[in-house]
């Protein structure tokens, strides 16, 4: 059995319900991203786990052990919160120790975890500092600290870098990651932000309105998005309309050509509308480029950006942006240009709804 | 300038001279002592029970009841829209010896019942102080985090609330002490010897020694007032905020 498992959980706040049917399992050591947009239940699902917000409905077993009716101070779990939430009276060290002393922990004990964590986020030397006299990026590195100081089974963090400024979000996420590893320790992670999730993940759940859309590795959100929403919300796919010809044979009609797809249709049927799913780099105007499948596209706009030329073009009724490598010897495409897109029919990704 | 011919004017006892004759006289005066005593030890106990009544009270209604903070902010309004007297005779009636709880039976009773009115009349002070000081720290999200780090409830409340709201305590107890130096109707009404009438008295019988007590009592307003800008510049634990 896995480590964390969340089994058919549902809540809701009155008549609103927040989070829908949501169930996964959770690896010992794994690092889980939740993703999605805000108000779709990150939060909710995260409280649940930790005993803030109980259930309507589902269980949650940690370690093999049902958490239901367990308070929160009975679970062991660290939670890192958005805003850092010290305890502005103590100090850094204080702050860290605060979990061990009220398990109860001998002194000598506590003074060695304290510096061990300390030394953990670098920050020995501000030991004696309280938390008004710290950077935010300080201070949720000392939070961090905090959670991880009682060994908590689980650790949760809810969008712990959304309030700090970019450059120290991408390097205050590599050293979580780091530190998550070096520990081993089961953790989830919610956030708002694809690159944030995509770059730090074992996996990703991609959250729709209180339901998981899909859940795995970044490369197969990113590459095969499931749904709609997921391509949509992750990274920047371009979705195009099409009509089912055959849907034994994986036919589909794309403006007045038609395709053929390498993914299984379903149980769409002939005649009804299906949605494409291509990703920016997968197509190219060159006329020796590899691709099976052509399509007429007539361009709308086009920018150059360095090492890649992003060219908006018109598909069969359906806006798509292409990013195509810069070659000096190509003049930009022109606005009002019609031209030859060639693709690989293996990019061209069937997506639900 | 009225506070400077008041406290030339108490100067003056002594025909043709300054001293501090008339501060003499007053400080060596036994009900002086004995009603500024009381007043104080009043007031003392006015602060504690409040206190205790008034933090978590506050803390509990903006962790679990925020929907109803503007009904308990309007309560705690009340003893300003009605007037003092108006309280006297609703204890008095309540309370009276012949009533089921007989508070004005005896000295401790009726002790206690002015220390309640004291309360009363200080809870719209106490509870606005206290609440802007849990406004200032994320109160809810604190509590949180206290309770994952597996801490119980006494632990939250003495470890990680009270002293994030203690800038706010100390300058509602500071202006407790202010409002039960001075009352005057309840004491005298409950017939208790606190110094607020014992002011009334001397003001009717004497001349200099008014003009002292005065300047003594603006004394301890500023004190309590000089107190108050101290521990709001010492409340130095700022919030972390994001
Ligand atoms: N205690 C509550 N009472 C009523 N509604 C709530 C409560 N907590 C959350 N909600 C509602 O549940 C929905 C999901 O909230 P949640 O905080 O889980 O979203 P989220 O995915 O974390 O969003 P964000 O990215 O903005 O943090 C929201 O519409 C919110 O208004
Ligand atoms: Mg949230």
């Amino acid at each position: 059995m896995s480590f964390l498992v969340l089994e058919n959980i549902k809540k809701s706040f009155g008549a609103t319900a927040v989070v829908k049917d949501f169930s996964m399992s959770i690896e010992k050591g794994e690092f889980v991203s939740f993703l999605g947009p805000s108000g779709c239940g990150k939060t909710t699902v995260l409280r649940m786990i930790a005993g803030f917000e109980s259930p309507s409905d589902g269980t949650i077993v940690i370690n093999g052990r049902n958490q239901n009716g367990l308070k929160t101070s009975q679970r062991n779990i660290g939670m890192v919160f958005q805003a850092y939430a010290l305890f502005p009276n103590m100090t850094v060290a204080d702050n860290v120790a605060f979990g061990l002393k009220v398990a109860g922990k001998p002194k000598e004990e506590i003074g060695a975890r304290v510096n061990e964590m300390l030394k953990l986020i670098s920050l020995e030397h501000l030991a004696d500092r309280y938390p008004y006299q710290m950077s935010g990026g300080q201070q949720q590195r000392v939070a961090l600290a905090r959670a991880l100081a009682p060994k908590p089974q689980v650790l949760l963090l809810d969008e712990p870098l959304s309030a700090l400024d970019a450059k120290i979000r991408v390097s205050l996420r590599e050293e979580i990651r780091q530190i998550q590893r070096q520990l081993g320790i089961t953790t989830v992670f919610v956030t708002h932000d694809q690159e944030e999730a995509l770059s730090i993940s074992d996996r990703i759940v991609v959250m729709n309105a209180g339901r998981a859309d899909q859940i795995g590795t970044p490369s197969q959100i990113y590459n095969r998005p499931a749904t709609r929403f997921v391509a949509s919300f992750v990274g920047t796919l371009n979705i195009i309309e099409a009509i089912v010809v055959d849907p034994a044979a994986n036919s589909v009609r794309i403006g007045n050509s038609v395709v053929t797809l390498r993914d299984p249709i379903g149980t769409s049927k002939s005649g009804g509308p299906i949605s494409i799913a291509l990703r920016p780099e997968a197509g190219s105007m060159a006329a020796d480029a590899k691709g099976d499948t052509t399509l007429a596209g007539k361009v709308i706009s086009s920018h150059f950006l360095g090492s890649v030329i992003r060219t908006k073009f018109d598909v069969a009724g359906s806006q798509v942006s292409f990013d195509m490598f810069n070659s000096p010897d190509s003049p930009l495409p022109q606005p009002g240009e019609t031209v030859t897109l060639r693709f690989l029919a293996s990019d061209l990704l069937v997506v639900r709804e | 300038m009225p506070l400077i011919g008041t406290l030339e004017f108490s100067l003056r006892m002594r025909r043709g001279a300054y001293s501090l004759d008339a501060y003499s006289t007053v400080f060596s005066d036994i009900q002086f002592r004995s009603t500024f005593g009381f007043s104080m030890l009043m007031a003392l106990f006015t602060i504690i029970f409040g206190m205790l009544l008034v933090v978590p009270t506050a803390y509990w209604v903006r962790l679990r009841l925020p929907q109803m903070r503007p009904v308990v902010e309007f309560i705690t309004l009340m003893p300003l829209v009605i007037p003092a007297i108006v309280i006297v005779f609703g204890y008095l009636r309540l309370y009276n010896s012949s009533s089921w709880i007989p508070f004005t039976g005896s000295t401790q009773g009726t002790n206690m019942l002015l220390v309640f009115s004291y309360i009363t009349l200080s809870l719209p002070y106490m509870y606005r102080s206290v609440d802007t000081a849990m406004r200032t720290i994320d109160v809810r999200t604190l509590t949180e985090a206290a309770e994952i780090l597996g801490a119980k409830w006494p632990t939250i409340l003495f470890r990680c609330i009270f002293p994030n709201v203690m800038s706010g305590v100390l300058s509602g107890a500071f202006i407790t002490f202010a409002i039960v130096m001075g009352e005057f109707t309840m004491a005298a009404l409950l017939n208790r010897p606190a110094f607020g009438p014992y002011l009334q008295l001397i003001g009717a019988n004497r001349a200099y020694e008014p003009a002292a007590l005065a300047v003594i009592a603006f004394a301890i307003t500023w004190l309590s007032m000089g107190l108050l800008q101290l521990v709001s510049r010492f409340g130095k634990f700022a919030p972390s905020r994001p």
